[in-house]
């Protein structure tokens, strides 16, 4: 199956991959958050990507990119920016609800990490829309 | 039924090319190639330019408009 994908495609399951790994414990394992969490989160990723994507690269001797891999491309990040603004108006609504109710208090030291919290998670499940659709866009051949 | 269709599987079986060998002449992926002759991928002018110049044929042997098919 590797061989009849292309150096993109491929790129994008590394991708979908290493976001998965890392990012999918924030998500399922309830422990406490913290910001040395999160920033040890973003070093993960990176170095797991540049290996990742290392070895792709070398295993792959045609890396060419055409017009259809950038209209691929450009549909992700639209998927991508739909996404992050839609949970961005549900996250500040849920916020300002939250606060509103009680559940949250404003002036607490703990609002600056849940704000880190509700933010980083709308840009990982934006990131992980973008590769999705990239790649359900490759298999659909479009 | 797409919009644009083409030929470009029977005229290269003409030529006994193969898609990757049709796909570095273009400048694109094998998949491009695979996703054009399938009508699943509508290629840019240019590239639709130089699929016919690769198989020596005018463009509009290679491709065709149909007006009432679906972009």
């Amino acid at each position: 199956m590797l061989t009849s994908l292309s150096y993109r495609e491929k790129t994008l399951y590394a991708s979908l991959a290493a976001e998965l790994v890392v990012y999918g414990p924030y998500f399922f394992l309830h422990q406490q958050n913290s910001v040395n969490k999160v920033a040890g989160m973003i070093i993960a990723i990176i170095v797991l990507q540049i290996i990742l994507q290392s070895v792709i690269a070398a295993l792959t001797r045609n890396r060419i990119t055409d017009e259809r891999d950038r209209l691929i491309e450009l549909r992700g990040y639209r998927a991508g920016y739909l996404a992050l603004a839609s949970l961005m108006v549900i996250g500040l609504s849920m916020l300002w609800f939250h606060a509103a109710v009680g559940h949250l208090r404003l002036d607490s030291r703990m609002v600056g990490l849940h704000f880190l919290s509700v933010f980083f998670g709308m840009l990982v499940v934006a990131d992980i829309t973008k590769t999705a659709t990239q790649i359900v866009a490759y298999r659909k051949a479009v | 039924m797409p919009a644009i269709r083409n030929q470009i599987r029977e005229l290269r079986a003409l030529r006994e090319m193969t898609q990757q060998e049709l796909a570095d002449q273009v400048g694109v992926t094998r998949q491009t190639v695979i996703a054009i002759e399938q009508d699943k991928y509508s290629p840019s002018l240019e590239t639709a330019f130089k699929v016919a110049i690769a198989l020596g044929v005018p463009l509009e042997q290679c491709f065709e408009y149909d007006s009432r098919g679906k972009r």
